[in-house]
C-alpha cells in the first residue's frame, strides 16, 4: 500500500459516466409532484438513488423563477438524486447553482473541465436471484428517463428457479432470462430484453430505461401486463388467441410518438 | 439429525393444523420421536386438535423467555407414545417470538433426540409464519384446489425461498411438497373445482398427496383426535399415504377419481 503522506490524498481525473437524464417540461413543483405520483405511484423505490441530470431543453413556457428546493426534494422523495442541469435558461442559473446543481454543457460534461482520462463506468450487475426494486412507469411521463453517454451492457441475469407471486427481479443494464417461468403476481424488469422459458404469467417490463428495441419472449404466453420502454398493455379482455399459452414475442413497432406493442406467436418447428 | 418440517400455506383455514396433527402423529406411529410446535401465538388451536388443551401449563413463549424449560412445556400426546406437543401462548402475541429464541428451542429438541420437529405455521406471511419456516429443512405447503388458496401458496413458496435460513445461508434449498386438501373429485368432474393436476401445474411443486373433503375432519377436531387415527376414514387413509410418501415409499394417489354411482345406488341412496 502506498504511504498516504507521499501520494495525493485526493486526485481529480476526467471521466465519462453513464447517467440518466430527466427531461423536465414543467417547473411548477405541484404539477410535477402530481405527475411523479401518477407515474411512480405504486413504486416509490424504482430509482433506488439514481443520479440524474435535469435537462430543460423541452421546457414549456419561460418561467421567471423556479422553486429549486421543492423540485430537488420532490425528486429525492422518489429516490432520484439530481446532480446537475442542462439547457437551462440563463436567468435561472443562479438559483440552480444555489441549490447545489452543477451547470452541465451540451456533451453532458461540465463545460469548464477538459476530459483527461475518459473511463467509461460499466454498471456493475448484481446477480442475486431476488433483488428488490420496483415496477412500471406509466405511459405519459412528464420527466422521461433516457440513457445519456456510453451505455455498456451488463451480462445477462439468469434465474433458474420459478419466480413466485410477490417476487420482483430487476436486470439492470442487460437482459433477463427466466428458466422456470413466473407466477401471477410476480414482476420482472430489464433494461434489455426479457426471455421466459416457461409460463409468463406476471408482469414483464423490458427496455426499462427507454430502449425501444427491447423485446419480451416467452414459451408460454399469458402475462398480466407487458411493457417495453414505458409503453404498456394489460389483458383484461384476455390474451390474444393466437398467442395465448404458446411461444410468442412482444415488440414495439411504429415511430417515435406512435409506438404500439405488437404480440406475435413464434414459429415452433417440432 | 433432526429434520424440521414446516406445515404452511399462506391462506387461512386450508388445513394446516389438521395436517400438522395428522402428520406428526403418523411419524410417531412409525416409531420416530416427533415434536409438533404451534407457532400461532395468540390464536392457538393445535392443542385443541390434539386433545391436550387441558394439560397446557407452559408454552413456546415461556420457553423462549426462559420462564420454563422445554421438558416442562412439552406435553406427551395421549394417542401416540413418541409424540410431544409444544403449544403456543394464548395470552401473548407474535412479537414475543424471536429468531434466537426459536433457534434455541429447535436446538434443544435436537439435543433431546427428536427425529422430526413439525412446525404448525399460522396463516399469513407475517412474523409467526416467517418464524415457523425460518429453520425448516422441508416444507409441506397446504393448498385447497381454489384460486385464492393457490395464489397464497405461491406467495408463501416465494417467502420460503427468500427468508428461510437455508436460502439466506446459500445451503441446499428447503425441500418443497404440495399437499392438496378438501378435494372433491365430483366437483372437479363437474368443472367447478380445480383438479389436482391444475394446482400442480400452477405451483410446480412435487405433490405429496391429496386429502379428500370429508365430514370426518370436523368430527376429529371435536373429539380432539388427529384425523389420522379415525377408523375407516378416507381422510385417515389419505394422511397415512402422505406419511408414507414423505418417508420415500411409493403410494398411488387415492380418492382423486369420481365414479358416477350406478342407477341402483342413485335410486336407493349413497352419494
Amino acid at each position: 500500500m502506498a504511504d498516504a503522506s507521499q501520494g495525493k490524498l485526493i486526485e481529480f481525473k476526467g471521466a465519462s459516466l453513464a447517467v440518466m437524464t430527466a427531461y423536465v417540461r414543467e417547473t411548477d413543483a405541484v404539477r410535477l409532484a402530481d405527475a411523479m405520483h401518477m407515474m411512480m405511484g405504486g413504486m416509490p423505490d424504482f430509482f433506488a438513488g439514481e443520479p440524474v441530470v435535469l435537462d430543460f431543453s423541452q421546457l414549456a413556457g419561460a418561467p421567471d423563477w423556479v422553486d429549486w428546493t421543492a423540485i430537488t426534494s420532490l425528486l429525492r422523495r422518489y429516490q432520484v438524486q439530481p446532480i446537475g442541469v442542462r439547457h437551462l435558461p440563463e436567468h435561472l442559473h443562479e438559483g440552480a447553482r444555489r441549490a447545489n446543481l452543477a451547470m452541465l454543457g451540451k456533451e453532458g460534461m461540465s463545460a469548464e473541465r477538459p476530459v483527461a482520462t475518459p473511463q467509461p463506468a460499466a454498471p456493475v450487475p448484481q446477480p442475486e436471484p431476488v433483488a428488490a426494486p420496483a415496477p412500471a412507469p406509466a405511459p405519459e411521463p412528464v420527466a422521461e428517463a433516457q440513457p445519456a453517454a456510453g451505455n455498456t451492457a451488463a451480462p445477462t441475469l439468469i434465474v433458474e428457479r420459478p419466480l413466485r407471486s410477490g417476487q420482483q427481479i430487476y436486470a439492470k443494464g442487460g437482459d433477463l432470462v427466466l428458466l422456470a417461468g413466473m407466477s401471477p403476481g410476480s414482476e420482472v424488469i430489464a433494461d434489455g430484453s426479457i426471455h421466459v422459458y416457461g409460463p409468463l404469467r406476471g408482469r414483464a417490463l423490458a427496455g426499462a430505461r427507454g430502449d425501444t428495441s427491447a423485446r419480451i419472449f416467452s414459451t408460454n404466453f399469458g402475462p398480466e401486463l407487458v411493457s417495453i420502454a414505458g409503453v404498456y398493455r394489460t389483458f383484461e379482455r384476455g390474451i390474444p388467441q393466437n398467442a395465448a399459452g404458446r411461444a410468442a414475442q412482444v415488440r414495439l413497432i411504429g415511430s417515435d410518438n406512435q409506438h404500439t406493442l405488437e404480440i406475435t406467436p413464434l414459429q415452433n418447428d417440432h | 439429525m433432526t429434520r424440521v418440517i414446516v406445515i404452511t400455506s399462506g391462506k387461512g383455514g386450508v388445513g394446516k393444523t389438521t395436517t400438522s396433527a395428522s402428520i406428526s402423529s403418523g411419524l410417531a406411529l412409525r416409531g420416530f420421536k416427533t415434536a409438533v410446535i404451534d407457532f400461532d401465538v395468540g390464536l392457538r388451536n393445535l392443542d385443541l386438535i390434539m386433545g391436550c388443551e387441558r394439560r397446557v401449563v407452559y408454552d413456546l413463549v415461556n420457553v423462549i423467555n426462559g420462564e420454563a424449560n422445554l421438558s416442562q412445556a412439552l406435553i406427551k400426546d395421549k394417542h401416540c407414545d413418541n409424540l410431544f406437543i409444544l403449544p403456543a401462548s394464548q395470552t401473548r402475541d407474535k412479537d414475543a417470538l424471536t429468531e434466537e429464541g426459536v433457534e434455541k428451542v429447535l436446538k434443544d429438541l435436537s439435543h433431546q433426540g427428536f427425529d422430526y420437529v413439525v412446525c404448525d405455521s399460522p396463516a399469513g406471511i407475517e412474523r409467526g409464519a416467517v418464524m415457523a419456516l425460518t429453520f425448516a429443512d422441508e416444507a409441506i405447503v397446504v393448498s385447497n384446489p381454489e384460486v385464492s388458496s393457490v395464489r397464497d401458496s405461491d406467495r408463501i413458496l416465494g417467502i420460503l425461498q427468500s427468508k428461510s435460513r437455508r436460502a439466506i445461508e446459500g445451503r441446499e434449498p428447503v425441500k418443497e411438497h404440495l399437499l392438496i386438501t378438501r378435494y372433491s373429485p365430483k366437483r372437479v368432474e363437474e368443472g367447478e373445482m380445480l383438479s389436482y393436476k391444475d394446482v400442480q401445474e400452477l405451483l410446480r411443486v412435487p405433490l405429496i398427496g391429496v386429502i379428500p373433503e370429508s365430514d370426518d375432519v370436523l368430527q376429529a377436531s371435536n373429539q380432539g383426535t388427529p384425523a389420522i387415527h379415525l377408523k375407516d376414514s378416507d381422510v385417515a387413509f389419505a394422511y397415512q399415504d402422505v406419511v408414507a410418501r414423505f418417508l420415500s415409499e411409493d403410494r398411488p394417489l387415492r380418492f382423486v377419481s369420481y365414479e358416477k354411482p350406478g342407477i341402483l345406488k342413485r335410486l336407493f341412496g349413497g352419494k
